[in-house]
């Protein structure tokens, strides 16, 4: 029981509870909690927090990605342009899943083979595609996307059972993720390697595979999003994703992950992210300004850390009782 | 067989650009044997385990092992033929449990890759027990535990997997003394399996009751290679700092 308490992704469970019910009260007509708004918030937060599991496990990998934005918005633009082709619309997803795992691959092998903070990496990576994206945006005017095949949509953004199908996508990789974090090999070699590289390393693990593949992740999930938003919005916007960089970085902080890696945990993961998306709906329900928003993450992300740093000391004097 | 070397390093040179870290040593361990390899900072101490270990190649000379001649080109194909090295801080993932730290990157697993957690508990507990380490529970993260008992850890894993050869380098630095006297415990019990330990220091004081043999290096060259019987602290510190 005492290991439940202690365990990080508790708190953010109470933190979470409380932010719902503080909103589900302040909000006037109690809108917050009708079935309108609840769609909206599935929809919103799954497509934030699919992005926020591979940057989680990133995290945990010992690195980190300031081109999530920037990944969103190529792959967005990718997305318009192979949709005006004639090609086949699964095809084309296919692609912009591609390109996002090539864009993952590139920040990694950027990262790896010439040792460059993933820090440095990203940002130069961020502004390459952004900068290529605004080069190639087409006007106003062929922005729209009209996606002809309602099978597609469905997939992507239809409901199933009234639930918005992003919600289920969300949950349905956070479990795979999931599994493969705390129980496959290939979390524990996400932990070794972002825990200790060196000793990863000595053991045989292949410390530079798993960042690639941990770096790829989050570029797949990025164009995977990034398809969900540009069908939902029914349009290429320059918005997409902008503050994500950040936001995601939030959410794992706040869900248990540490910068210097080696720690976090999915459900921890999956709290953080939808604590930061569900405060971005309740304040603008409240009628608060977005700018509200960031000042309260700011809190969140000092309160807590203080609050794993207590904890952390409190573990080690419970753990040599 | 019994009489045959588990390792046999001839006339080995290694330069790490122009400065000559090794000159000609020769060096041997037997079956069952614990030795002491001494020498300053930047005898070539190092140099010549991570040899033995795969970090580095040789420049010239010929390594053999168990009687046939090797060349490793990677740590993973020296520890695959039973040569094991724990380096004390980066033997451990901190964050991780004693059992995933024991298994990590030869991790048991069931069907699809997925870890086998019980069984792995299971026999870490019983690989601590070999070294007579009890540990409260095989899910305490290591970074709770004492530098001593990591060590243990470490050794335990390197027990486990069946290494033939154990290469401790420095494993007493930054320990108290009752955690240094722990450790060279370990050192006793592992010895007691009939596994080999090479233990790299310059602190006479640890390695001489435990090891059977010293190699002394001093500034790349072999400068003594002695039996206990023969020699004593004064007469290694004096082979030592010979040079």
């Amino acid at each position: 029981m005492r290991s439940i308490i202690y365990h990080r992704s508790f708190s953010v469970f109470i933190a979470f509870t409380a932010v719902l019910v503080l909103f589900a009260l302040l909000c006037p007509g109690y809108y917050f909690t009708t079935w309108e708004n609840i769609k909206i918030i599935l929809v919103m937060v799954s497509e934030f927090c699919i992005v926020v599991l591979g940057v989680g496990l990133l995290m945990i990998s010992g690195e980190f990605d300031l081109s999530i934005s920037a990944t969103l918005l190529f792959c967005s633009l990718i997305f318009l342009r192979l949709s005006q082709t004639e090609l086949n619309l699964f095809l084309s997803t296919l692609i912009v899943l591609g390109v996002g795992l090539f864009i993952g691959l590139v920040n990694g092998v950027i990262t790896i083979k010439g040792r460059i903070p993933s820090f440095i990496t990203t940002l130069g990576t961020m502004m390459l595609w952004i900068g290529i994206t605004n080069i190639f945006s087409p006007p106003g005017a062929e922005r729209s996307i009209v996606i002809s095949v309602p099978l597609f949509s469905t997939i992507f953004t239809g409901k199933v059972a009234g639930v918005p199908v992003q919600f289920l996508w969300f949950i349905l990789i956070a479990l795979i993720l999931g599994i493969v974090l705390h129980f496959h090999k290939l979390g524990c070699w996400v932990y070794a390697t972002g825990g200790n590289k060196e000793a990863a390393r000595a053991m045989g693990i292949k410390t530079d595979l798993v960042k690639t593949i941990c770096f790829m992740l989050v570029g797949l999930l990025c164009a995977l999003s990034a398809i969900m938003q540009t069908i939902y919005a029914g349009t290429f916007f320059v918005g997409i994703g902008t503050g994500w960089n950040l936001m995601a970085i939030a959410g794992s902080v706040i869900g248990g992950a540490s910068l210097f890696g080696g720690r976090g945990n999915m459900p921890g993961i999956v709290l953080g992210g939808l604590m930061i998306s569900v405060i971005e709906n309740g304040l603008t329900m409240l009628g608060i300004s977005y700018f509200w928003a960031w000042a309260v993450y700011g809190s969140l992300i000092l309160s807590f850390i203080l609050f794993y740093m207590y904890l952390e000391k409190r573990l080690v004097v419970v753990g040599r009782r | 067989m019994a009489n045959e070397l588990l390792v046999k390093m001839v006339d080995i040179d290694k330069w790490y650009g122009r400065v000559h870290a090794l000159e000609n040593v020769n060096f041997t361990v037997r079956h069952n044997e614990v030795v002491g390899l001494v020498g300053d900072n930047g005898a070539g101490k190092s140099t010549l385990v991570k040899i033995l270990s795969g970090y580095h190649k040789l420049d010239k000379g010929e390594m053999w092992f168990e009687g046939k001649r090797v060349n490793f080109n990677s740590p993973a194909e020296a520890r695959q033929l039973g040569i094991e090295t724990v380096y004390q801080e980066q033997a451990l993932v901190p964050f991780l449990s004693i059992a995933r730290n024991i298994f990590m990157g030869r991790e048991k697993t069931k069907m699809l890759g997925l870890v086998d957690g019980r069984k792995m508990k299971e026999e870490s507990m019983q690989a601590l027990g070999r070294i007579e380490l009890h540990l409260r529970s095989p899910d305490t993260l290591v970074e709770s535990l004492s530098g001593g008992e990591r060590q243990g850890v470490a050794l335990a894993r390197a027990l486990h997997f069946r290494a033939k050869l154990i290469i401790l380098d420095e494993p007493t630095v930054a320990l108290s003394i009752k955690e240094a006297q722990k450790v060279l415990e370990f050192v006793e019990l592992i010895r007691n399996e009939g596994i080999s330990v090479l233990f790299i220091t310059h602190n006479l004081y640890h390695v001489f009751p435990i090891a059977d043999r010293f190699v002394v290096l001093a500034h790349g060259e072999k400068v003594g290679d002695v039996e206990k019987e023969g020699t004593s602290i004064e007469g290694l510190s004096k082979l030592i700092i010979s040079r």
